[in-house]
């Protein structure tokens, strides 16, 4: 007993000696910021997103570098769902971190904040596809889809498959009928199998464009739910599959690294030329699915909030 | 490893930062203990004296089989249940949406265990000894709480300390919603990609059930009757003969 004690008492000691002998990691980085955005308008507010946003480049560290925005205290709710939704419209956060195609935006009234600088990357609709699958036709097919998927459209189709619980194939279906496409067939003899990525958004994309494709004479196959990207881009080289909807800005950081564009064009730039040489995408569509700085309606009324820059005003 | 060492070792990790709304080290023990600590608090008021009625009375004793069930719970898919229930009734600047349903998941996690150990010991003191204190004329309240409490206690003690064991490491699931303590180093840590500080928070984790537990092990000694745990002064008090028996045994143990 006696000697469990000692010991403990001496790592006690120890480790107390030995952190004050650690080098500090944030004596020059805090309380700079804090002194800068005292009395703005977000110094009053708590933010909300998921952990890994505090430690990203398009987080708290990018809001201060383009807009001059700091906020009173980032507290750790969870990436886009439940939690910070409930937080935000029950007043334990002020802002918060959500996708511009979550239905829940709608659903509570919330204000989405604009982004004039792109500190959050472009993130518009875009379809990989197998080099030798991209026929003038199917690419035809593919742009004239593409250009109709705004980001109005994804909350509809995220709110009839989320929320209303719809077949995913039955919306996707749905919205080519609205469309009221032609009835040529340019992608006649081509044969593709179209993946998706794991999440609802993802799958009624696919089922789209493949739809689509199919109305245009292709012979399609689906292999929709695959997984992460990790999964699938894989299979995109390898041919398994021939046809992912992806995202421009996230795409790019997957091909390289270092990439910088952040708006929609020059992201899509980039991104014709990192994608590998087997691989290739087709026009992108104006539909985003980026992260965005969300308040209530109400908050927004309050401080006459239309963009980010907005909350470094003085209050 | 070297990472985790440089991680506990940095002193921007042992202070609260609000500018970088960072809690330090000392700051989320203390949010970890309060967690922890409304929790025993309650299982105690709960399940002692459930435990001693149980036991005294030799009654009901179903109740202790049904309280051995809620060790099967899986505390994070209850917490995550009772959170869309609870939270969405808690309006403004409150952590109570998150922080009952943590509590309640802590709760049941610590009942079995004391309310198993309260109930045994009482149940297996000597009939003897029970027996003996009736005879003396103990009402039934006396002999409870003058001859079957204390003869129990070190079961209950027991009981309580794999209680507090269990609750201090499970503790860390409050950090899946937007509370504090050591689970948030975990948790931001894995999120972040930072694994030394996620390796970090487990060894604070463990740190701090071992260190409550020598704590509980003091405060066992401090109150047990040395009658009860039978721990004697060295010095040999009785007869010349026994006490040189047991020298010979020192000396032939070593």
């Amino acid at each position: 007993m006696r000697k469990a004690l000692t010991l403990t008492t001496a790592v006690a000691a120890a480790s107390l000696l030995l952190s004050a002998c650690g080098s500090d990691s944030a004596k020059t980085s805090s309380s700079s910021g804090a002194a800068q955005a005292s009395g703005t308008i977000a110094s009053k507010l708590i933010f909300g997103g998921p952990a890994e946003m505090k430690s990203r480049p398009d987080g708290p560290a990018g809001w201060a570098k383009n807009y001059g925005v700091t906020f009173q205290s980032f507290k750790v709710t969870d990436t886009g769902g439940p939690v910070t939704v409930t937080s935000l419209k029950n007043g334990q956060i002020d802002a918060a971190d959500l996708f511009t195609t979550d239905p829940a935006i709608k659903a509570n009234n919330f204000v989405v904040l604009t982004d004039p600088k792109s500190n959050f990357g472009a993130q518009n609709v875009v379809p990989l596809v197998n080099k030798k699958k991209a026929t003038p036709g199917v690419q035809q097919v593919l742009d004239a889809i593409s250009a109709k998927i705004t980001t109005d459209v994804l909350i509809n189709l995220r709110t009839q498959v989320e929320v209303n619980k719809m077949d995913p194939d039955k919306a996707a279906q749905q919205f080519l009928a609205s469309l009221s496409l032609p009835t040529t067939t340019p992608a006649k003899g081509v044969t593709l199998t179209v993946g998706s990525a794991n999440f609802p958004e993802n799958v009624v994309l696919a089922d789209i464009y493949a739809d689509a494709l199919q109305g245009a004479g292709a012979t399609v196959s689906k292999k929709l739910n695959i997984g992460s990207r990790e999964k699938y881009i894989p299979g995109l080289k390898d041919g398994s599959i021939d046809l992912i909807p992806e995202y421009s800005g996230v795409l790019l950081q997957y091909f390289d690294k270092g990439a910088s564009a952040t708006s929609p064009d020059a992201t899509y730039a980039a991104l014709q030329k990192a994608v590998p040489a087997t691989l290739t995408v087709t026009k992108q569509a104006s539909a985003e699915d980026r992260d965005a700085i969300v308040v209530t309606s109400a908050t927004a009324k309050k401080y006459g909030l239309t963009s980010i820059a907005d909350l470094a005003k003085k209050a | 490893m070297s990472g985790v060492i440089t991680w506990l070792n940095d002193p921007a990790h042992w202070r609260d930062r609000p500018a970088d709304s960072f809690v330090g080290i000392p700051s989320q023990i203390v949010n970890h203990l309060e967690y922890s600590l409304i929790a025993l608090g309650i299982a105690l008021v709960i399940a002692l004296p459930t435990g001693l009625a149980i036991g005294h009375s030799g009654r009901a004793t179903w109740v202790v089989a049904a309280a051995n069930a809620l060790r099967s719970i899986p505390g994070v898919g209850l917490l995550v249940l009772l959170a869309v229930i609870i939270a969405p009734h808690f309006y403004g600047r409150t952590d109570l949406g998150y922080l009952i349903p943590t509590e309640i998941v802590l709760v049941l996690i610590a009942i079995p265990s004391i309310l198993a150990n309260t109930y045994a010991g009482v149940d297996n003191v000597d009939p003897a000894v029970r027996d003996a204190a009736r005879g003396m004329g103990m009402s039934g309240g006396e002999v409870l709480r003058q001859v079957e409490f204390p003869n129990s206690l070190p079961l209950i003690f027991s009981g309580f300390r794999s209680a507090t064991l269990q609750v201090i490491a499970t503790a860390t699931i409050a950090s899946y919603f937007p509370l504090g303590g050591l689970g948030r180093f975990i948790y931001d840590g894995y999120h972040q990609q930072d694994y030394d500080q996620m390796v970090s928070g487990g060894i604070l984790v463990a740190l701090l059930a071992v260190l409550v537990d020598l704590v509980l092990s003091l405060v066992q000694r401090l109150c047990v009757s040395r009658g009860v745990s039978g721990r004697f002064s060295k010095t040999p008090t009785q007869d010349p003969a026994t006490a040189a028996l047991r020298t010979k045994e020192e000396v032939a143990t070593g």
